[in-house]
Formats: structure tokens, sequence, C-alpha cells
């Protein structure tokens, strides 16, 4: 656990603006990173096409949040920008995504990930 | 030493007439491009499938003009020493070098006329036009079939020849060279459907050219050498030495100089067939007899003996040379006579008798009787000539048979007076009986041998030669032209072609064309034109007498033969060649205090003090002993092979063809009567010297390249796919190995991020 | 002039896309004739006194500016000859292929037509990249002529072919862009054309031309090829089509040559006087390996394609005698060679596509069945031997004595020893050793095509199985009846005209340049004088000829000065 505490004493080590009251950029990046993990480890763990593309979105969103925390952070809003960005674009995605795991359904009546293996070498 | 004097201080002014000053006639170029322009026309008649002698008829009436134009040539140039004509450039540039010096590289189609070329030039001409007239009649059986074709490589072979002979250049000597070569290759495979002669044909050719890689290393150093490959040039600095050599300063001449002659001798060897590139002769008699008796017998294999004349001057300047080959040719000499003594086979006979007299004449050479060597060219060419030819009559006439144990007495039979008295002359002058030509010039090289220092040992050889020589000439003559009559047919009727095996009507259709293709079918011979060659059954064989295109020629040659012993008495150096000779490099450089080649420089002794056995001088007794062995070996003959009667001449009793009282000695002698027979298997030991490890190497490299060279490649190849098909379980296109693989990848960047950092 | 060359098959090629099929073979003939005709014309108007001048010189236009890469040409008298060669062997190939290819036509000479101009546009190029671009784009077509119309194993051979010379000549362009960099880095501009490369190059120091010899050589030695890179060779022309044979062993090996003639000698002098034994003895390997392997062969088309490897060979060994015999040989053995096989593949084809085979084990005796091929197979295997008064004879023993007079070793060693005078020796690294040895490829280029020939055309008939055999019953009818039953399609027992018409020019250029090769010597003087000139002007530092100045243009510290001469050239 060496490698946490050294991060979290990382984090304490970066100020704060009084804005952000209590809650510190450190407490926004712990819930991005678990989002973050959840998802990946949803993506991972999961077989099911439909869970798999929602932990796709989980950690698109544990990003966004990553994104607008350092951007009020640093008082730049290039992250905000961003995010609004990603998430149009996230929006567009998802619509094209779920249509091809309806397709994907379709062709093998089954949502199983294991089914498609198509590349393999 | 009499007629061998006198040429001492014409080193000097021998080199300037081998420089050669004027231009020749432009008309000798006729000599060699007549026998071409007839190549050619009857290269047009076979493509033109003429069906008749016409290509006969224009092959002797071009070497006919061309011997006119060679006789015309030899008298305009007599008293010029030598002339040059050139004909065009061939292989001619210059270029600057890089070190500022122009360099240049000369080989015209050059012609250089003097005595020797000419002298050369008469006999292949003329024996040429002669044998051509023969082969018309000889050939008749392929007309429009091989008949354009022989006479097609018939002339090209007296081009080539023409060209070996005139050549002012060795690259062009080169040409001729290996121009005969091809000749000779494609008409010992004339009957190309024979496997043997196929082979025979390869052997010839491929034999020769391992002369010829030595002859042309040899031009190469010579060029490089002397800078030139024109006989002008070469003949020019080659003066110098020779004057050093006269001056007894030996040590002066350049090593290298010295091995020039070697590189060339092992050419000449090849070509004339001596030891150890004899054996391509014997095979050689494949082909049919017009060609054995004019390229392997008169003309093609004395081109070494030719080169070797021609390029006198470099082997008098070598210190081992000329001892080198002498005793090559005495060696080749004797061996081939004694194979020669075993043989059944009337043209193997000959052969080897060939290989060994062209023996004696490099031996002429090599003892400084160049005069002798060049003579015994001419008359060898004359007599050995009409012998093959007598052979070859026999041959077509008793349908192919050669083996001298199923003929007797062929001489008596009506119609073939002509060839047995041609016969006759012909081995009189091969014994060398007294007053023949061969007698004469077998002569001049013996005395010589006995006169040169420390050429003793060659000139004991030669003679014992010379007794072995008579022995089986005569052997033969007795055997197959005296005695009672008896005849067999030859094989020819054989059809050896086993493409027709399985089927019966080919067969007879094949069976045909290889009586064509054999040249000497019975048709025509025994009356039975078509299909009567039935195997075995020969009773009622007639032999086929000469017609007489045939009979002329041999009359030609036997009287030729005969009275080409009437130049030895022409002129003053050595007869009518030697007087020839006289002034082209060939000639014998002599001083009165000795001889000067290098070889012999050192132990000369004085003119007239050598003699033999104590008996005199060499030059005298020579005639008598020479003689006397000669009658020794016919002697032999007579009693051995000789049939009863005769008037009493004869002193032989063999009274059946098949056998003689030689059959009874043979028991005596052991096993060397059999070696002899199987050549001392010398054929056998190259085979499993040469040929068969050669055959092993190249299958051993062929393997090599196939699994070692391209396996290197191949596993080049194969390396990249390997390590693809290592990796390839990784890509197992499960959706979650690619995840894990990347998550698992993007920790441990992490990991490896944050241990940097801290 | 020279573009038309190039253009002129390209067109024709184009032409065939919308052709109908039926009418392929005119169009390929004809475009093919019109290349000759365009190629003689330039022959014609080529000023062969002047040799080493690059003629009908066209700057070309710019391609890619800023790396000075332009479609210059121009052609020298070497040069030029290749093209004609180049061009005289087109309509052969096409006429060779009318009854051998009978499906996709469009396709085959199409790809054969843009095969030509590639390969002319090789020899034509004055432009480094140009010239690569042209030498790889000859993969190509033949790529797709080996692998769509060879034989069984045409796939592998096709593969096999294509790999192994690309990989080759990409290892040549790295070296040759290195020396264009190296250039580039002294003046300042990049440049490509050959000419002022060639002034920089000779001056780069010895280690770095010694990293450009290798680079070069593996590309060119893959392509001649020499002897441990030759295994692709066999195979491909085994494979190829007969017309593919016939360019392979005619222009595409040449390729091979011409680059090193072109920019080995001149590119790299001191380390090709420092490598040049190294080369011959690779080349001396090949004479006699290869000929030894061809003489155990059953396959009359791989014995070939075998003495190809062993006549190559000799083509490289005059080129590394490195004097003026040696060069002019090679480049005129580079001519004969692809006269003399091209006509044996030639023949080999006509055999193969009457008995569908090429195995000795069942071909034999063919003389008795078919005279005029016969006659025209012993010409060329005469030629191919080497025999005087032919082509083949004239560049072979020119190359051997170029090897033979070329040794620093004449005053020294053996040589010396014997205390001799010889005022033809030229300075450069090979011998008399060498010639000699090399020679023993002469007795054994004997052994296995009289061989071949023997086994082929003389002996007792041998016709496979199925051939030639269709009437036995009739017996002794005489050929004819053969001709016309047996299954070989349209063709006769023996040559047709159209066949004949193909072979004869072949067979009268044998004879020309055997009997008459003065003028083409000579006209080689000048462009060779001037390579070896440049090679033997950096051998002088190293080699003692202290009675010799040294060329201070190409002195090895002299880059300032061939800087200048860059930069002049470029101007």
């Amino acid at each position: 656990m060496n490698t946490m505490t050294d991060l979290t004493h990382l984090l304490a080590q970066t100020g704060f603006p009084d804005s952000m009251g209590s809650a510190t950029l450190a407490h926004y990046l712990f819930v991005s990173a678990a989002m973050f993990a959840i998802g990946l480890i949803g993506f991972v763990s999961r077989r099911n096409l439909i869970i798999m593309f929602l932990c796709t979105e989980l950690m698109f969103q544990a990003a966004g949040i990553a994104l607008i925390a350092f951007g009020r952070f640093h008082l730049d809003f290039t992250g905000q920008t961003f995010v609004i960005f990603v998430l149009t674009v996230a929006a567009a995605e998802a619509a094209m995504a779920l249509a091809l795991v309806v397709l994907l359904f379709r062709r093998k009546e089954s949502l199983d990930a294991g089914e498609w293996a198509e590349l393999k070498g | 030493m009499g007629d061998l004097n006198g040429l001492l201080s014409t080193v000097g002014a021998g080199s300037v007439d081998a420089a050669g000053g004027g231009a020749g006639p432009w008309w000798a170029v006729l000599v060699p491009l007549l026998p071409l322009l007839s190549a050619v026309l009857c290269g047009v008649c076979a493509a033109a499938k003429v069906k008749s002698k016409l290509p006969a008829w224009i092959t002797v009436g071009c070497l006919a003009g061309s011997f006119v134009t060679a006789v015309m040539m030899f008298m305009s140039i007599q008293g010029h020493g030598a002339l040059t004509t050139t004909a065009f450039e061939w292989i001619n540039f210059n270029w600057t070098a890089p070190g500022g010096e122009a360099q240049s590289f000369i080989a015209n189609f050059g012609l250089r006329l003097d005595n020797l070329t000419g002298l050369w030039m008469l006999f292949v001409t003329g024996l040429a036009t002669l044998i051509a007239l023969y082969a018309s009649e000889y050939m008749s059986h392929d007309v429009g079939k091989g008949y354009s074709r022989f006479f097609f490589a018939f002339s090209l072979f007296v081009f080539a020849m023409a060209c070996l002979v005139m050549a002012d250049n060795l690259i062009l000597l080169y040409l001729g060279w290996e121009g005969v070569g091809l000749c000779s290759y494609l008409l010992i495979g004339y009957f190309y459907t024979k496997p043997s002669a196929v082979a025979a044909a390869k052997k010839a050719f491929i034999v020769n050219r391992i002369g010829d890689l030595f002859l042309a290393l040899g031009i190469m150093l010579c060029y490089v050498h002397f800078g030139s490959v024109e006989y002008a040039v070469i003949f020019e600095k080659t003066a110098p030495y020779l004057a050093m050599l006269q001056e007894g300063r030996i040590g002066d001449i350049p090593a290298l100089v010295q091995l020039i002659p070697a590189l060339l001798m092992i050419g000449a060897f090849g070509k004339s067939a001596q030891l150890p590139l004899y054996v391509w002769l014997p095979d050689a008699m494949e082909g049919p007899t017009p060609v054995s008796a004019l390229i392997h017998a008169a003309t093609m294999v004395t081109a070494g003996v030719f080169l070797i004349a021609r390029t006198y001057p470099l082997f008098l300047v070598s210190e081992y040379a000329l001892p080198v080959v002498a005793w090559i040719g005495a060696l080749t000499a004797l061996l081939a006579a004694t194979i020669g003594m075993a043989q059944f086979d009337i043209k193997r006979i000959m052969a080897y008798s060939t290989v060994s007299q062209l023996g004696y004449m490099f031996c002429g050479l090599a003892v400084l009787s160049a005069t002798g060597g060049v003579f015994h060219v001419v008359t060898h060419a004359f007599f050995k000539a009409l012998l093959f030819l007598c052979c070859g009559a026999v041959m077509h006439g008793f349908a192919g048979q050669l083996d001298l144990r199923k003929l007797s007495g062929v001489m008596s039979m009506k119609g073939w007076g002509i060839v047995g008295v041609g016969m006759l002359v012909g081995c009189l002058n091969l014994a060398g009986f007294p007053f023949t030509a061969g007698y004469f010039s077998k002569d001049m090289i013996l005395a010589e041998s006995f006169v040169t220092p420390g050429m003793a040992p060659i000139g004991w050889i030669l003679l014992l030669t010379a007794g072995l020589t008579a022995y089986y000439t005569f052997r033969v003559f007795f055997r197959v032209f005296v005695g009672p009559q008896h005849a067999e047919p030859g094989e020819e009727f054989h059809a050896e072609d086993p493409a027709h095996g399985a089927d019966v009507a080919e067969e007879e259709h094949f069976a045909e064309e290889a009586r064509h293709a054999h040249g000497h079918s019975a048709r025509g011979h025994d009356g039975h034109p078509h299909g009567d060659h039935a195997h075995g059954n020969h009773g009622h064989f007639h032999p086929h007498a000469p017609g007489w295109a045939i009979n002329t020629v041999l009359a030609i040659l036997a009287v030729g033969s005969l009275l080409a012993a009437g130049l030895y008495f022409m002129g003053d150096h050595g007869g009518f060649v030697g007087s020839k000779l006289h002034g082209t490099t060939a000639e014998i450089v002599t001083t009165a205090e000795g001889h000067t080649a290098a070889a012999y420089l050192g132990n000369e002794p004085h003119a007239g003090e050598h003699s033999f056995l104590g008996l005199g001088d060499p030059h005298k007794v020579m005639y008598y002993v020479s003689a006397v062995v000669g009658f020794i070996g016919i002697a032999i003959a007579a009693v051995l092979h000789g049939p009863k009667g005769l008037g009493g001449l004869m002193l032989g009793s063999r009274t059946e063809a098949a056998r003689s009282k030689a059959d009874n000695l043979l028991p005596a002698m052991g096993p060397i009567a059999k070696w002899a027979q199987h050549k001392w298997y010398v054929d056998e030991f190259y085979d499993l010297v040469i040929y068969r490890p050669l055959r092993g190497i190249s299958h051993v490299f062929r393997l090599i390249d196939q699994f070692v060279v391209d396996g290197f490649v191949a596993l080049a190849g194969w390396l990249p796919r390997a390590i693809g098909r290592s990796v390839r379980p990784l890509q197992n296109g499960e959706l979650h190995g690619y995840a894990v693989g990347m998550a698992g990848g993007i920790a441990v960047l992490l990991l490896i991020v944050l241990l940097a950092v801290s | 002039m020279l573009s038309s060359l190039v253009l002129i098959p390209l067109i024709g090629a184009a032409a065939l896309i919308g052709a109908p099929a039926a009418r392929a073979r005119t169009i390929a003939l004809l475009t093919t004739f019109i290349a000759l005709a365009a190629a003689i014309v330039a022959g014609v108007r080529f000023d062969w006194a002047d040799g080493a001048t690059f003629q009908f010189a066209t700057p070309g236009f710019e391609w890619l500016g800023e790396l000075g890469i332009r479609l210059s040409m121009g052609v020298d008298s070497v040069a030029m000859l290749l093209v004609l060669l180049t061009a005289l062997l087109g309509p052969i190939c096409v006429a060779a292929s009318f009854t051998a290819i009978n499906e996709r036509l469009k396709t085959y000479y199409g790809w054969l037509l843009v095969l030509q101009a590639a390969m002319t546009g090789v020899f034509v190029s004055r432009d480094l990249i140009f010239f690569y671009i042209c030498f790889e784009f000859t993969l190509v077509p033949m790529y797709i002529l080996i692998s769509l119309y060879g034989s069984t194993n045409r796939k592998k051979a096709a593969t096999r072919f294509f790999l192994y010379t690309f990989t080759g000549s990409v290892i040549a362009l790295a070296g040759l862009v290195y020396v264009a960099w190296h250039a580039a880095r002294a003046t300042g501009a990049w440049t490509f054309d050959i000419a002022t490369l060639e002034q920089y190059a000779a001056g780069l120091p010895a280690s770095t031309q010694a990293v450009v010899l290798l680079a070069l050589l593996l590309g060119f030695a893959v392509k001649v090829p020499l002897f441990p890179v030759h295994t692709w060779l066999p195979l491909a022309h085994t494979e190829a089509p007969t017309a593919g044979s016939v360019v392979l062993a005619g222009v595409l090996l040449k390729l091979g040559t011409y680059g090193i003639y072109r920019f080995v000698l001149p590119f790299t002098p001191a380390a090709v006087n420092e490598y040049a034994q190294l080369i011959a003895v690779l080349c001396i390997i090949g004479i006699l390996y290869g000929g030894l392997i061809c003489w155990v062969q059953k396959d009359v088309k791989k014995l070939v394609a075998y003495s190809s490897v062993a006549h190559l060979g000799f083509c490289v060994l005059g080129l590394f005698a490195l004097n003026n015999i040696g060069v002019t040989g090679s480049i005129l053995y580079m001519i004969n060679h692809g006269l003399s096989t091209g006509a044996l593949f030639l023949l080999i084809g006509m055999i193969y596509e009457r008995y569908h085979t090429r195995s000795m084990d069942e071909l034999g005796g063919l003389g008795k069945r078919m005279p005029i091929w016969t006659t025209f197979m012993v010409f060329f295997a005469m030629a191919s031997v080497g025999l005087p008064g032919l082509n083949g004879f004239v560049s072979e023993i020119m190359c051997l004595v170029g090897a033979f007079q070329a040794s620093s070793a004449w005053g020294s060693g053996i040589w010396g020893s014997l205390g001799v005078e010889t005022p033809l020796a030229t300075p450069g690294n090979l011998g008399p050793w060498y010639a000699a040895v090399a020679g023993i490829g002469m007795i054994i280029a004997a052994m296995y095509l009289l061989y071949m020939v023997g086994n082929v055309c003389f002996g007792p008939l041998k016709e496979p199985g199925g051939h030639g055999h269709g009437d036995h019953g009739h017996g002794g009818h005489g050929h004819d009846d053969h001709a016309k039953d047996a299954a070989h399609g349209p063709l006769p027992r023996d040559l047709n005209a159209r066949e004949i018409a193909v072979l004869a020019p072949l067979a009268v250029l044998c004879i020309a340049l055997g009997v008459y090769p003065s003028p083409v010597i000579q006209t080689l003087q000048a462009p060779v004088s001037r390579t070896v000139q440049i090679v033997e002007a950096a051998s002088m530092p190293t080699t003692a000829r202290t009675d010799t100045q040294t060329n201070p243009q190409t002195n090895t510290n002299s880059d300032t000065q061939t800087v200048d001469v860059v930069a002049e050239a470029a101007r």
C-alpha cells in the first residue's frame, strides 16, 4: 500500500481554493478513480454486451469527472468544454453502440461477448 | 648435319623475316573463304532438302579451288619471307590505360603467309579435295539425308583448319583450333543415333577443351608478356632472347617466358592426341571413314605439331620445353604402338598408329629436327590418309566389317586390286620400308635424336617403336589383304535403336532409318534394297567393290605417297620441306658450333663427334639401322600372320582367316596381351579417377544447393513466420482478453511512471 | 527520343486494356515492333564514336523538387546497346508466346509490355530514384507472368523470386540513398543525379565506401545472381513461361551486372579495389559450382538456368578485373548471354509445347524428329559454350584475359620471382590464377552443354508416352503423319516458320557479334576507359605505383574539392 499512501500524500500537498468548501480535489479524483475502477472491473468480469457497454460509459464519465475537477482546480475551462463535447459524442456513440448490440444479438440470439471471437489469430 | 647447318646467324635475319614485312596477295583469303562458301552452300542444300549429290560436287569444286589458290599462294610467296594479308578487323581495339599509355588488343582476321603456312595448306587442301571426292561415293547411302550435313561440316572443317594454319595471330589460331574441334565433334557424331558415336564425339570435344584451356592461358601469357597476340610482334620480341641464347646468356632469359611453351604444349598435346590426352582419338573412329582419314589422321591432329612449329622460337628459348615434348612424344609413340599391336579393329589400329606417329612428329620437333617433324607430317598425311581410305573402302564394301579376324585375302577379290595395292603402299610407308617417303621422314627424326645431346634414349624408344610399327602394320596387311579369301559382313544390319522396341511396324520404320544413319546399309550391297536385313544369315554375301571415285582417289594417293619420297632429294636444306622451312619460324636454329636451343645448351658436343654405337655419323648409319629394324618387324608379322604360299615369298602358314600363329603365342605372354588389348586400361583409369569423382562431386553440389544454400534462404523465410506463429495465441479474439491486456498494460505503465517519479 | 522508348510499350499496354482479347497478340506484336523500330532509329542517330557521352539527354520534368528527383534520361554506348537488346527481345518474346499462352491474353501481353517499358527505363534513366523505380517495377510484371502463366510450382517460384530480389534491392536502395545523403549533407541540396553523385561518391572515405559497396552488392548480386544468393534463379527460370525465361535471362539478370557497372564501380572505387578478390572468388565458385550442378540436371530448363549462374560468373569476373579488356568483355557478355541463353530458353520452350516435358529421362534423339530444331540447338549450345567465331567466345576470352592481366601480383610473388617484364599487366587484384581456375569453367561448360545436346538431340529416339506415337500402326510412312495425328495441337513436329523467324535474328546476331565484334568493342572503349580510370585512380594511394602521379581530384581526403565539383555540377 505504499504506493497508495504516496498518492494521497501527493494529493494532500496540493492546495484547494476556498470556494470548493470541504470537498477537495482529492475527493473528486477519488470518485473518478473509483468509478473508473468499477467500470473497468465490470467490463472485464461481465460477459453481457449491454453491461459491458454500460461499464465503458461509466469509465467515460469517470474521466469526465476528473477533467471537470482539474478544470475547476486550475480555473481553466478547457476541461469543462471538453467534457461537454465528450457528452455529445458519447450520446451519439451510445446510440450507435446499442444499435450494434441489437444487431449482434439478432445474429446469435445471445448477448454473450464470448460468442464473438472472429479476430482469433 | 649438312642439311641442318647454315641457319646460324639467321636468328636475326630469320626474325626479320618472321616479323612479316609486306602485304600478301589479297586473293590468299580465298583459301579459307572458298571452303566457307562451300559450307554455306551445303547448309543451303540441307535447308532446301536437296536429294542429289550436289553438296558433294559443291564441296569438291570449292576445295579444289581452294587447293589451286593455295598452290598459287605458295608460288607467289617464294622469296618474300612472311607476308600478311588482313581480311578484316576481328577483335581490334585500343584504349588509353589509366597510366596514360596507349594499349591495344589486336586479333585481326589476318593471314600470315610463309612457307610453313603454305606447305601445310598445300596438303590440307589437296587431301581435303581428294577425300571429299572419295566421300561423295562413300556417303552415297545418305544422299538426301545426312549428305548435306556431312559436307557442310567437312567444308567448315577445311575453313577452320585454314584459319588455324594461316592465322597471323594466336587468337585466330584459337578460332581455327576450336573450329576444327567443333567440326570433329559434328563429324564423329555424324551417326547420331548411335550412342557410342555421340559419346565419342562428346569425349573428343571435352578432352580437346582441356588442352584448349591451356592453350588459351598460354595465349594470355603471351599477350601479357609480349603485349600482343600477333606472331609478328611476338617473334620480334623473342629475337633478343634468341640472341641471348646464342651468346650463352641463358640466365638472362626471363623465366616466365618458359611458362609460355609449357602451356602451349599442353594445348598441342590435346589436339594432337598425346599423353595424357590421347584417349579421344581412338574413339573418334566412330565417325565416317573419310572423316577419320582427313581429320583424325592427316590434318587436324597435326595442328599440335603445327602450333609448336609455328611458335618454335618460344620453345627454343625454354630450358625444359623441348625435352618434355620429346619424352611425351616418345612415350606416346611407344604406348600407342603397343596398344595398336593388340587390337583387332583395323580402323582402331590405324588410329593408334596415328597417335604413335604423332609422337614421332613431336619428337622430331623436340630434337631440333623441325624439318624431320614437318616432313613426317606431310608424308604421314598422305600415307595415313591412304591407309584410312583403304580401310574405309573395306568397311564400305563389307558392310562395316573391320575385324581383321573376319576378313582375309581381300586383295585377290575381284575389283579390290587398287585397294590392295594402295594398302600395300601405305603399309610400306608406315613401316618405314626403304626408299619410301615414310622411311626418309622417320630417318631424319631418328638420326637427329641420336645427335641431339641427351636425347639418345628418345632415339632408342623411337627405334623400338619403328619395329613395332612395322609389325602391326603388316599384321593388318597379311591378315586382311592376302591369304585365303574369306569375308563375313559386318554388323551394319543391326538396327540398334531401343526406341522402337514396342512396336513392330515402328521398328521397321526405325530400322530403315538406322540403316541410313549408319551410312553403310545393306541396300545396294547385297542386292536386296528393302527389308532383307535379317540378322545372321549371310550365306550369299557379296562384297561391294569400290567405284570409280574411291579407286581414283586411292590411286592418286598411292602414287602421291610414293612420289613424296622424292621431296627428300629436292632442295638444299633437308630436302624440299627443309629448304622451304628455311626462313620460317620453324627453321632449325643451329650454329656451326652446335645447337642453340636452351635445353641443349649445357652439353653440346661438336658436330661430327657423335656416332651411333661407334658405327659412325647417325645421319648415315640410321638409313641402314632403321631399314633393318623395319625388316625385322615385317618379317615377324609375316611369320605370325602371313598366309601360306604366295610363291614361297611368304614365311607364314596361315590357312584360315581367323587363326594365325600369333594366337599360339598369346598364352606365353600372360596377361600382357590382354592388357594391351584393353588399351592398358587407361580409359577405365580416367573413368575411375576423374569422371566418377567429378560426377559424384556434382551430385553433392546439387544436393548442397538444394538443401544447404537454398536451406539458408528457406530458413530466412521461415524465421519470421515461426516468430509470428509463436505469439499467435495472444490474439485469441476474446474481447475480455484484450480488455485485460489493456488494463494490465496501463497498470504496468502507471507503475513505471510512479516509480520513476518517486 | 528516349522517353518514347519507354512510353511506346506503355501505350501499347494501355491499348490492350480496351482491345478484344483476340487482337491482343497483334497489338502486342505491333507495339514491340514499333518499339524496336524506335530503338533502331535511336541506335542509328546515336553517335557511336562518342560512346562515353550520355546522348539524347533530357533533364526530364521535376518530380520531387525538394529532393532533386527528376525523370532525367540519357544513354551512353553501354546503355544504348542494352536498350537495343531489350527492344530486340520484345517482339521475339511476343512471337514466341503465340501458341504457348492461350488464356488471359490481355493480361499476359499487357504485363509483358509493361515489363519492357520498365527494363528500358532502367537503362535510360540518369536519376537514381527513377532508376530504382524502374528497377523495382520489373518485379511486378515478372511476378505476374510467373505466378499466372508458369508451370506447376509457379506460385512458390514467383513468391521466392519477388521476395528474394526485392529484399536485395531494398538494401541496394539504402546504399544509394546513403550516398545521396552524404552528398546532400556536404552540398546542402538534395540531388539524385547519377553523374553528380558519381563525382561525389568517389571521394568518400574508404570505410564508408565499403559499407556502400556491401549494400549495393547485396542488391545487385541477388539480381545477377552471384554464388550464394542464386537459388531463386533456377526455380524462377524453370517455372516461368518461355517468354518470361527469355526476358529473365536476356535482360533482367543484366540489370544486376549493369547496376554493378553503373553504380558499384564508380561509386565505390576504393572499396572495389579492396574487395575485388573476394567478389572474384564468389564468381569463380559460381562458375565451377553452377557448371557442375548443370552437369547432373535432368530437367533441361533447369540446366540452362544453372548455366546462367556460371555464365554470369564470368561476366562479373570481367567487371572486377577492373581493366579495359575485362570490363569491355563483361559488357559484351551481358549482350551475348542475352542472345544465346535467351535462344536456348526459346528452344526448350518449343520442345515443352510439343512434349509437355523437359526431362531428359523422357526426351532423347530428337535430331531425328526435329532436324531444324536440332540445328538451332547445336548452334546456340555452341554459342553458349564459347566457340570462337560465335559471340560467346569474344566476351568470354576478354573476361578471362582481363582477369589474367589484372594483377598487382605481376612483379611480385610467384610471378615476380620469375623476373618478368609484363608490359600489359594492369593493376587490379585478380591475376593469372583467377583466370586459370575460372577457365576450367570453359571445360565444364562444354561438358554440360554437350551432355544436354547429346541426350536431347542425339542418341536413340526417346519421346514421352502419348506424344508423337499416334500412328504406330501405319509404320514407316514418313514423318508428316505423326505431325498431323499426334496431340501436339496446332504445332507441326519440327519448327514452323514463326518459330524459325523467332530464332533466326538471334542466330544472325550471334554470328555477327562473333565474327565482327570490333565496332561494338571500339564504341565501348570510351565509357569503359572512364570507369576504369575512376577505379584505377582510387587504387593509387594503396598500390605501389610510384611512377605515376596520383590524381589530385580523387585523392581520399579531397572532400572540399569534390564538394566544389558537386556544387558546380548542380548549378
